[in-house]
């Protein structure tokens, strides 16, 4: 063991940890507490004088049908783009875990998407949607107004999600994948087991663990959901009632209405959602995730 | 009889593989076939796939007629600030967690490690009222201050130190190092592989990044790419090829970053969530 006296290695161990610790507290620390705080008051000036109104804010948001459609809108969002991704994700992980030409090349281009800023994406994504002109309805042959239809906005949405998505947890399936000791195969094998039965017996079981770690960051991403709101649907669009999220609600009314109270309401029911989330999924992870 | 159907198989999943592959490169493709078109061409009925004579106008315009190089300065510097310091600050603390045991270390640690769940935007407004009260809205400072340290790479690199052999160190310990001088000298040489995957991490995450440069500048002086190609929609409309000239320079660099470094950027994901 470390022969250093306990002392002085305490000291080293404490200064070693301050900048990260400080800045912590610091930035995000104090700010949640701030957000709680700010959820229960009312200000003049953008935070300057603050009143305390108790509930005021929530009984506020909850007699609010813009709230509950924004609270659909985030989870009908959730519920479509995590299971596309995770499903997309797992095949592709799955395809390219073969001994297959190309593989390095494949990764690459799947990976594309997540090097890239969302901004610009955002930007072509609205390009190729277009009624008219637009690439997707020409292939398709159709004439839908897919950013404009309230109908069809969330999908747009699930659909460039999955696009900037799909390479970054196929990477981490992909890895979960290696992961699986080939003796397990090499004994299906001599039992007779058929490609199937090994995919559904083996695999499936085995990459529990990586499907389980990817569902959660997925998950907590999905429910945050802005950027593409921003600058695909935009502040203008029919659409926006149909897809607008709590987060883009929350900068909507913090930062464009300027009333932090509201917005600070609105964001810490997300905050209070990813926490409830976040535990049903470590509660449940004992029923279907599997640890050799 | 095997091999026929083994032969089959494989060819199911290539067809698959690059009908994939050409649906996810679409964007790009679109993006720069659209950029070098004129202003018609790109809204012309029916569909042109190609421009008639490529003509860079877009690029041009979206140089003169925004602050775009004021964006690109200002996403350069705001990268650099988010990716150097919470490597180091990780870095020390993820040594620390990893190997020196000291009271409150597990508590200090879950602390730290909580924040990662917490959703960004719940930051924000305290965020913004912080810099406000400190002068700095509206300011390059505020873009990277509030983001010094990183919670993720924290985590990361905790992971590798805890897999490295304990040997090493109890060498140095016994030559006289302190804890910093063994962090510095012999455990971060051997996680440098992990130390880069984490510098393109970080620099991917601040050079992309939207919502908090949309919230903190609004001057176009101020803003990065991310926010600066947000607002050329309302300069541009619905001139094209300007936006997706526009586009393109602020996808390219973090692209050709990405060709350079791919094997370790790949790798590093890759492996860390491998360990997590």
């Amino acid at each position: 063991m470390i022969t250093l006296n306990s002392r002085s290695r305490y000291v080293w161990a404490y200064l070693m940890i301050t900048p990260t610790l400080l800045g912590t507290l610091i930035f995000w620390g104090w700010p949640v507490l701030q957000s709680i705080l700010l959820g229960f008051q009312r200000s003049e000036n953008f935070g300057l004088v603050n009143h305390w109104v108790g509930l005021d804010n929530y009984v506020k948001l909850f007699n609010d049908g813009e709230f509950w459609q924004n609270l659909r809108n985030t989870l009908t969002y959730v519920v479509l783009f995590v299971p596309v991704t995770l499903v997309l994700s797992t095949l592709f992980a799955v395809l390219l875990n073969t001994k297959i030409k190309g593989l390095s090349v494949y990764r690459v281009i799947f990976f594309l998407p997540q090097v890239t800023m969302p901004a610009a994406a955002a930007m072509v994504w609205v390009v190729l949607f277009a009624k008219d002109f637009g690439l997707i309805n020409h292939i398709l042959g159709t004439k839908v107004a897919w950013l404009s239809n309230p109908h069809y906005a969330m999908l747009v949405l699930v659909i460039v999600g999955v696009w900037g998505a799909i390479g970054l947890n196929m990477l981490l399936i992909l890895a979960g994948l290696q992961g699986i000791p080939k003796s397990l195969y090499e004994a299906a094998e001599i039992d007779g087991a058929k490609r199937f039965n090994k995919f559904r017996y083996i695999t499936v079981p085995m990459l529990t663990p990586t499907l389980f770690f990817t569902s959660i960051i997925l998950l907590i991403g999905a429910t945050q959901i802005f950027d593409s709101i921003y600058l695909i649907i935009g502040k203008t669009n029919v659409a926006l009632p149909a897809v607008r999220s709590l987060v883009y609600a929350y900068y909507q009314n913090t930062f464009v209405y300027f009333n932090p109270n509201y917005g600070a309401a609105i964001i810490n029911i997300l905050l209070f959602i990813n926490i409830i989330l976040t535990g049903i999924q470590f509660a449940l992870q004992k029923k279907w995730v599997i640890y050799d | 009889m095997q091999t026929a159907s083994a032969r089959k198989i494989n060819s199911i999943i290539h067809l698959i593989l690059i009908i994939s592959a050409i649906a996810m490169l679409v964007p790009f493709i679109w993006m720069v076939l659209t950029s070098l078109k004129t202003t018609t061409e790109a809204t012309q009925i029916p569909i042109r796939y190609f421009p008639d004579t490529p003509s860079l106008r877009g690029y041009t315009e979206a140089i003169r007629q925004s602050a775009f190089p004021h964006y690109y300065m200002n996403t350069i510097l705001t990268a650099i600030m988010k990716t150097v310091f919470p490597v180091i600050f990780s870095s020390m603390a993820a040594y620390a967690f990893a190997r020196l045991r000291f009271p409150g270390s597990s508590f200090l640690f879950a602390l730290i490690i909580s924040v990662m769940m917490v959703p960004n935007p719940v930051f924000y407004t305290p965020q913004y009222m912080m810099m406000s009260d400190l002068g700095l809205v509206n300011t390059v400072t505020a873009l990277w201050i509030t983001s010094l340290i990183s919670p993720f790479a924290t985590f990361l690199l905790r992971q590798f130190f805890l897999g490295i052999s304990k040997e090493l160190e109890e060498a140095s310990v016994l030559d006289g190092c302190n804890p910093f001088q063994i962090y510095w000298h012999i455990m971060l040489p051997l996680v440098k592989s992990a130390l880069v995957a984490i510098v393109i991490i970080q620099l991917q995450w601040a050079w992309n990044e939207l919502q908090w440069p949309l919230i903190i500048n609004s001057s176009p002086e101020k803003m990065t790419l991310s926010s600066g190609i947000a607002t050329l929609v309302s300069m541009f409309g619905t001139d094209y090829p300007v936006l997706m000239a526009g586009a393109f320079m602020a996808v390219v660099p973090m692209i050709v970053l990405f060709f350079i470094f791919q094997k370790q950027f790949i790798e590093g994901i890759a492996f860390s969530a491998h360990k997590g």
